[in-house]
């Protein structure tokens, strides 16, 4: 048998990660883990998984897990992985990672120091457009980036949102960045990778868009934010809407030599070139080469559809798959711990200007 | 006597209420935790300034909002529930928020919980009907569903939440009455159950055929739930609610269609239906959940098998219809109208 998997925190988000881990042959899921016992227990029970607790250090004691999925609330996130670590497993965590950039560091240094592996959810990083775009960069067909544009959109109708609006005490709510700091992870993990500077400048702003939001219970929560990221050479957008429809993820990649555009919801990536034919033939080139794209990307789809390789958390499923592979070869884990340090740090000088005094 | 209606504000809880201020309750404490639905609660309150209607809001996930709820309260009608949502949510809103309750009731100073009457508002969705077979009488003797997680997330919570709400009666002592109505509807609620069919985009596909329908009007229902909280034989047992001259899910699809509006609907035999759901199946199977399996084989059964009710022990509490089937119908249908004429 490989790997043994553990969960500790049964809320929404650990049935993906439940249904993920059961795909991949490889590994074996053993035991969930929740301090609410009716929560572990339903679980447990849902997805017939053999034993459920509500102590992690006892689980660790009776089920010796080597890799432990942290999908508790971000609060608890560096006293789990320390003592995941100390029990001899790596840690794979839901975003975001932490509270603080400081807590992040700590859980990245508490890994490292202990020898064990970590990554965190970026699930869309590995969807199939995404993947493709980083191909279309390193085979040079977007040239240098020049500027990226990173938008996620947020629905407070969905199943998260609902679950947000309905409870003034969800842990979203008392994070630093409240709700941009449960998104923001899967808009700035895109960008990171193309800044060439540890340090870029930094200006955001953020508002509440809807009127009447006292009466759900969202008090004065923020739900519009534009931030400008400016590195040495490349600059970027990062937004987020609970307003605009439809609610999408999408990334724009401004490069010397051509533009893309990734849409993680519809999964097409579409190359905007430059012309080479003269003059009015040069504006009529575009439409066609830009349907031919989706065309393209649209068959793509319908044959991993066909072939069941289109699951909403494909994404995850290769991330873990990758995760998983590089504890078995004690290879490089998918993520390199920078991007995930650089992500944090940028979160925490965002949420500084947005929420300032949050940091008490 | 104090009397605490949790899910004061939802729709069967300002019935649950207005029938109280009938039987001639005067202190009830309705909790609720959307101010936005205090509007009827509120002109209750004013058509009745001799009682005490006391709105109190608050979350049952919070313990000391569960302490601050049962305070005083020695009658507890508990009908708040999770109806929608993540599992986890469900069974948060369901479960989690009663065990809530429970433990604020046992640890109160001021009052025994054995001297506390608790009324759980259950369903029909707990019973265990796959095995028994198509036509089968459900009444209160039917055994318990075995395998919740092959149901809907919502029967599996409601399953939980009454076996919690026994736990608790045995370690406690206190008076339990457990109601499990069947299809809720009425003004305010929705058009369809699930027993009549689904709506897959824009096509309506009929399931229920000729099935009965376990329809139980909210003014009929809450009158159930008031009649069973108040009488002094109730206690320990388990009650049906349903109303009486049940229609069948064609029926009601063809009053729906002529009253309301018309609907394109398909309608799919049972056996269809089992084979439509063996394939539904054997593609999530192979797929790994690329498709969701919204119909399974079990699930399929237990919606759409056709089942025959009894309401019985509920008549001999003294309950009765205090608005007919064929008059609850046409509210349902006026208002669905008139909502329909908004949009």
């Amino acid at each position: 048998m490989g790997l043994k998997i553990a969960i500790v925190g049964c809320g929404k988000i650990a049935d993906a990660h439940v249904e993920e881990v059961r795909k991949i042959p490889s590994v074996h899921l053993c035991a969930v883990c929740d301090t609410e016992p009716i929560i572990a227990e339903q679980l447990a029970v849902r997805y017939t998984i053999p034993r459920w607790y509500c102590d992690v250090a006892a689980m660790f004691d009776a089920e010796k897990p080597d890799v432990l999925h942290i999908t508790t609330p971000p609060q608890s996130h560096l006293s789990l992985t320390r003592q995941a670590v100390a029990a001899g497993c790596h840690v794979f965590l839901e975003k975001p990672l932490a509270l603080h950039h400081c807590d992040a560091e700590a859980i990245v240094a508490s890994v490292t120091a202990a020898g064990r592996k970590l990554s965190v959810n970026y699930w869309p990083r590995f969807e199939a457009p995404a993947l493709e775009l980083h191909r279309l960069y390193d085979s040079g067909v977007l040239g240098a980036p020049v500027h990226l544009e990173s938008h996620i959109g947020y629905d407070f109708g969905g199943e998260f949102g609902l679950a947000l609006r309905r409870d003034p005490e969800h842990w979203v709510h008392r994070l630093p960045g409240k709700l941009f700091q449960n998104m923001l992870d899967h808009v700035l993990n895109k960008i990171t990778p193309f800044i060439d500077d540890d340090h870029p400048l930094i200006d955001a702003i953020a508002w509440c868009g809807e009127a009447g939001a006292d009466e759900t219970g969202r008090g004065e929560l923020l739900d519009e934010l534009r931030v400008t990221i400016r590195g040495a050479q490349t600059s970027a957008y990062a937004t987020f809407s609970a307003h605009a429809r439809p609610v999408g993820q999408t990334l724009r990649f401004y490069g010397t030599k051509n533009t893309a555009h990734v849409d993680y919801a519809a999964r097409t990536v579409v190359l905007e070139r430059k012309q080479t034919f003269p003059s009015a033939l040069g504006r009529l080139a575009p439409a066609f080469l830009v349907a031919k794209d989706y065309l393209r990307q649209g068959l793509n789809n319908v044959n991993s559809f066909r072939h069941a390789r289109f699951h909403f958390f494909e994404g995850m499923h290769r991330l873990l798959d990758e995760f998983y592979l590089s504890i078995e070869r004690d290879s490089p884990p998918p993520i390199p711990y920078e991007e995930i340090l650089r992500v944090s740090a940028m979160m925490e000088r965002i949420f500084e200007q947005v929420y300032p005094g949050a940091r008490a | 006597m104090k009397v605490l209606v949790t899910g004061a504000g939802g729709f069967l809880g300002t019935h649950v209420v207005e029938r109280l201020l009938a039987h001639g309750y005067t202190e009830i404490r309705c909790f609720l935790r959307d101010r936005g639905k205090a509007e009827r609660l509120l002109a209750l309150k004013e058509q009745h300034p001799g009682a005490q209607l006391e709105l109190c809001y608050g979350n049952l996930r919070s313990k000391s909002d569960c302490a601050r709820a049962v305070a005083d309260a020695s009658l507890v009608l508990h009908l708040a529930a999770g109806l929608k949502g993540a599992p986890a949510e469900l069974f948060t809103d369901s479960v989690v928020v009663s065990r809530n309750l429970l433990e604020a009731l046992e640890a109160r100073t001021d009052m025994l919980i054995s001297d506390t009457r608790v009324v759980l508002t259950s369903s029909f969705g707990v019973y265990g009907v796959v095995p028994l077979g198509r036509r089968a009488r459900i009444d209160e003797s039917t055994p318990l569903e075995d395998h919740p997680e092959r149901r809907d997330t919502y029967s599996h919570s409601k399953l939980r939440q009454e076996q919690l709400f026994w736990e608790y009666q045995k370690k406690d002592g206190f008076e339990l009455v457990v109601l499990r109505p069947g299809v809720i509807y009425g003004p305010g609620g929705g058009a369809f159950s699930n027993r009549v069919g689904l709506q897959i985009g824009p096509v309506f596909f009929h399931l229920g055929g000729s099935n009965l329908l376990p329809l139980s009007f909210v003014v009929n229902c809450a009158e159930a739930i008031v009649v069973a909280a108040s009488h002094p034989d109730s206690a320990g047992q388990v009650f049906n609610v349903h109303d009486d001259s049940l229609p069948s899910a064609s029926s009601y699809l063809r009053a729906y269609k002529k009253q309301v509006k018309p609907i394109h609907s398909i309608r799919l035999p049972y056996f269809v239906t089992r084979m439509l759901a063996r394939s539904l199946e054997a593609y999530y199977r192979h797929s790994q959940g690329q498709l969701p399996a919204i119909i399974t084989r079990y699930k399929a059964a237990a919606a759409w098998g056709g089942n025959r009710f009894n309401n019985t022990k509920l008549h001999a509490l003294g309950w009765h219809q205090l608005v007919a089937t064929q008059d609850a119908m046409a509210q349902t249908f006026e208002y669905l109208r008139r909502q329909k004429a908004k949009q």
